[in-house]
């Protein structure tokens, strides 16, 4: 940490607005890692307050209403049962369909990992920052290219919220953020408000294959782990610096690092870690790495081994997000089997479809069908009422937002999908989407099926 | 004779190994795919082939009798393009003699998971176009779960127009065309004079000739991967001007020339899942491609899905939930089933395969539900007739990880 940068940054700005020049913060300054530099411009889409009736109700919190209803009113779930009362309310006869609360996918790229991919993306793709193993300084929202049309599909999906992470190639792959599927002009009118970020971490081979090719950084799994063991000293240094200046104790302004501003927001707490690891051995040691550093892995990601140590996740409540189906694309992928949620699930911990794919980002609601009936095969019992979770309440819970959405509940934001069958199945489509209380999708009614820039005036028929 | 008695002992190691016999599955939901479906079915199985399939039919004396009470019964499916069995998928410095046949591996893990997800039979076929266009010829597995699967070798000859052989023909779509209709025209020299010394101008070398006579001749098909429009347009054109066999793998903009495909007798092998705009050939992508092409009258297969990741690892599960995903966009069930049975037999020329109509092989799934729904899953498979077991790696390690042995005094490793 360099101590002789006094007339850096906002000491500068502190000087020309002719405040107290040079001796201490301000009152209201706080450390740099808890700004939010782009802030939401979200604004929720017009609404009306709507009844729903005659619906198979899965409310994400374990309970199945059967002929159930649900009020939504300025844009929150008010009511959920039967014989509402809803005077002035639009009503939506369900009948033979079913509602669930919108689908959270905990990871995605969308955004970043833009189709049509481009000789560009070959060499230098927005979803990794490839300059240094440690790109934690590095906020993938300001590479979110909100035309990418994988936007709308997955909203069409039934997805009313998706975490985007920077990709897996530097071991600090940077900050996430949470956004609302409904196409904007920019990010910022995309971005979920009040919702925090995660920070991307990643363990295994891509990063130390990345590391040897490009020469760089560590070319082994025990020269990660000493890696981030150093770059979390270093930040613990920095936060020190920073409560010395703001505590007044140290007239000498530190430094802004983006970098260690990252890392100093996961010590406090505030930025959770999303870790990308496909092993059991290797989440174990990072679940021990975790507790000895001071940071919180909120989930682990593809964790196609999650199942070999099921209790362990459970008892760290850190939750594993996975897919049904992949394995074998690389070695530490090769132990992937179809019960993985569903162990993860009977052991008490929190299991969570997500997609990684802008194509698997369209049916999570069928990946965690095909999960869940793994889990049936296997013995156990897995109601609908209780698998919806895993692609709604869970990823709540990973990304904090449980008080928010991921539920039916009355007092959470009214996001919701009306289905035309039993979820899970894959014949099912999402036949309306409503986010904060809008009609962010209808499948029968084209005002209601945005689309991107990029596919406009492209000849009869090109719209999906 | 080495080789001979490793076979030998092969089959005395794989447990639960049975010779084809007869069998009867009764009570079934049959879905001959050839005919209408037929309750409360007797299906008989007569050594390697299908005897019958009829409503409350009679049992045979002797006859190994399944209950298939409340289960639809399927021809075993066939993954109309993967690359199961293969590592090897880059063609060096060959071009249409690149043979998938010589490095396929029968001991592939991927094999019983395919098997184990309903797949009976596969085309195999080569990635890549190290010499452009061509990437080389593909074969047909018949995924016995034991001995040789190789049925049936030089099977199709494969091509790839458009971004994925550009690069190798001087970055220009044109060029590939070109490269195309010459390697026809030096074939077709070369059939007609074969020890002729090749002229000084020849691009292909004596085998890549050799190989397209099959192609020339009609019998081989040539299946050309390409998703613009514009390229599918021109695959009607060559078939037409050089009277060859042609098969469009991939279509993603197929649907635009729906009608010319059928007039054509053009079939398309398509990703169900793809609606995005992967490439700037498949701008038009949609999830009613396969519907439309099937209400044209095209005959179509399935490829598995779009995330490439998995092209073949889950062969079986990914085309059943490609082919449930068709279908919840406006492809008819009973058309969607086919494009996973009879219509890659008929793209391929597999006479017997694909149905449970009598005569037929015996490559027979038993469901535990729709087969359509990815989330069933086969309870019975019979392959040549044989019951094939179902076991996997996957199935090893769900048993050895299973909740209820948590408590095992031992690890895992012990188990």
């Amino acid at each position: 940490m360099k101590r002789s940068t006094r007339f850096f940054g906002l000491a500068i700005a502190l000087l020309t607005i002719g405040a107290t020049a040079g001796k201490g913060p301000l009152p209201a300054e706080r450390a740099p890692y808890m700004r939010d530099l782009f802030p939401s411009t979200y604004r929720p889409l017009p609404r009306t307050d709507t009844l729903i009736v005659h619906a198979t109700i899965l409310d994400g919190a374990g309970h199945r209403i059967d002929d159930g209803e649900l009020l939504m009113r300025d844009g929150k779930v008010v009511a959920i049962g039967h014989d509402l009362a809803a005077a002035g309310a639009t009503v939506i006869d369900a009948h033979g369909r079913w509602v669930t609360p919108g689908i959270i996918d905990i990871h995605s790229h969308d955004g970043t990992y833009v189709v049509p991919l481009t000789t560009i993306d070959d060499k230098a793709s927005d979803v990794s920052e490839l300059s240094d193993p440690n790109a934690a300084g590095t906020w993938i929202e300001t590479a979110v290219n909100p035309q990418d049309p994988a936007f709308a599909r997955a909203l069409a999906g039934g997805v009313t919220a998706m975490q985007v992470l920077p990709g897996s190639d530097p071991i600090f792959g940077g900050r996430s953020v949470i956004l609302k599927p409904i196409p904007a002009p920019t990010m910022q009118a995309m971005k979920f408000p009040g919702a925090g970020q995660g920070m991307k971490m990643a363990c295994g081979e891509n990063p130390k294959a990345e590391d040897a090719e490009l020469k760089r950084g560590p070319t082994s799994r025990q020269g990660e782990i000493a890696y981030i063991r150093d770059a979390f000293a270093q930040a613990r240094h920095y936060m020190h610096d920073w409560d010395e200046y703001l505590a007044g104790k140290d007239d000498d302004r530190p430094r802004d690092d983006p970098r260690l501003d990252t890392l100093a927001g996961v010590l406090t707490g505030a930025i959770p870690v999303q870790m990308h690891c496909y092993r059991a051995d290797e989440m174990a040691v990072m679940i021990d790495l975790s507790h000895d550093i001071g940071f919180r892995i909120a989930a682990f990601h593809h964790a196609v081994e999650a199942y070999k140590i099921a209790p362990l996740l459970a008892a760290n409540h850190i939750c594993a997000a996975v897919w049904s189906d992949w394995w074998g694309y690389k070695m530490e992928a090769l132990d992937g089997i179809r019960e993985n949620a569903a162990f993860v699930d009977r052991a008490g911990g929190c299991a969570m479809m997500h997609s990684d794919s802008p194509v698997l980002g369209q049916w999570l609601n069928v990946e965690a069908g095909k999960a869940a009936a793994a889990g049936r095969r296997a013995g156990l019992a897995l109601p609908p009422e209780h698998v919806i979770e895993w692609i709604t309440s869970n990823p709540a819970r990973a990304l904090g937002l449980a008080d928010r959405i991921g539920s039916l509940v009355p007092g959470h934001d009214a996001d919701l999908v009306i289905w035309s069958a039993d979820p899970f199945s894959v014949f099912a489509r999402a036949d309306t989407v409503f986010i904060d209380g809008a009609v962010a999708y209808d499948r029968t009614d084209r005002r209601y099926q945005p689309r991107s820039d990029f596919e406009l005036g492209r000849g009869p028929g090109s719209r999906p | 004779m080495i080789r001979a008695l490793l076979a030998a002992l092969a089959v005395l190691a794989v447990p639960g190994a049975a010779a084809a016999q007869t069998v009867a599955i009764i009570h079934a939901r049959a879905l001959p795919v050839a005919s209408a479906p037929v309750d409360d079915a007797t299906i008989i199985i007569d050594r390697d082939h299908i005897r019958s399939v009829v409503a409350h039919g009679t049992v045979p004396a002797g006859a190994r009798v399944i209950d298939a009470s409340g289960r639809i019964v399927t021809p075993g499916l066939i993954g109309a393009a993967t690359q199961l069995g293969l590592v090897e998928v880059t063609s060096g410095p060959l071009g249409p003699a690149f043979d998938v046949q010589y490095a396929i591996n029968a001991n592939s893990a991927l094999l019983p998971v395919a098997r184990a997800d309903g797949v009976t039979r596969a085309m195999t076929y080569p990635g890549g176009a190290a010499t452009a266009p061509f990437s080389g010829m593909g074969a047909v597995l018949r995924l016995v779960p034991e001995g040789d699967i190789l049925e049936t070798p030089r099977a199709a000859m494969f091509v790839a127009i458009g971004n994925t052989s550009q690069a190798g023909a001087g970055g220009s779509r044109a060029a590939q065309w070109v490269l195309l209709r010459n390697a026809l025209e030096e074939a077709r020299r070369f059939a007609a004079a074969p020890r002729a010394v090749g002229p000084r101008d020849q691009l292909l070398s004596r085998p890549d000739v050799e190989a397209l006579g099959g192609v020339i001749a009609g019998r081989m098909p040539l299946a050309i991967q390409a998703d613009r429009e514009s390229d599918i347009r021109q695959a009607i054109r060559l078939a037409a001007d050089e009277k060859v066999r042609v098969v469009i793998l991939g279509g993603a903009e197929a649907w635009h020339a729906a009608s010319d495909l059928a007039a054509a007798s053009i079939p398309v092998i398509l990703d169900p899942e793809t609606d995005l705009p992967q490439t700037f050939d498949a701008l038009g992508a949609r999830l009613d491609n396969a519907a439309l092409l099937a209400k044209a009258g095209v005959t179509i297969a399935f490829s598995v899905s779009g995330n490439g990741l998995y092209l073949s690892y889950d062969a079986g599960i990914d085309m059943r939930e490609g082919a449930g995903i068709a279908v919840a966009n406006g492809l008819p069930y009973a058309d969607g089933l086919k494009a996973m049975t009879a219509g890659p037999a008929r793209i391929w020329g597999l006479a017997n395969a694909g149905t449970l109509a009598p005569g037929a092989d015996a490559d027979i799934v038993i469901w535990d539900g729709d087969p359509l729904e990815p989330a069933s899953a086969p309870v019975t498979v019979f392959v040549k007739g044989v019951e094939a077991p179902l076991g996997t790696r996957q199935t090893a390690l769900r048993d050895r990880y299973a909740p209820g042995r948590a408590n095992d005094p031992l690890p895992p490793p012990y188990r």
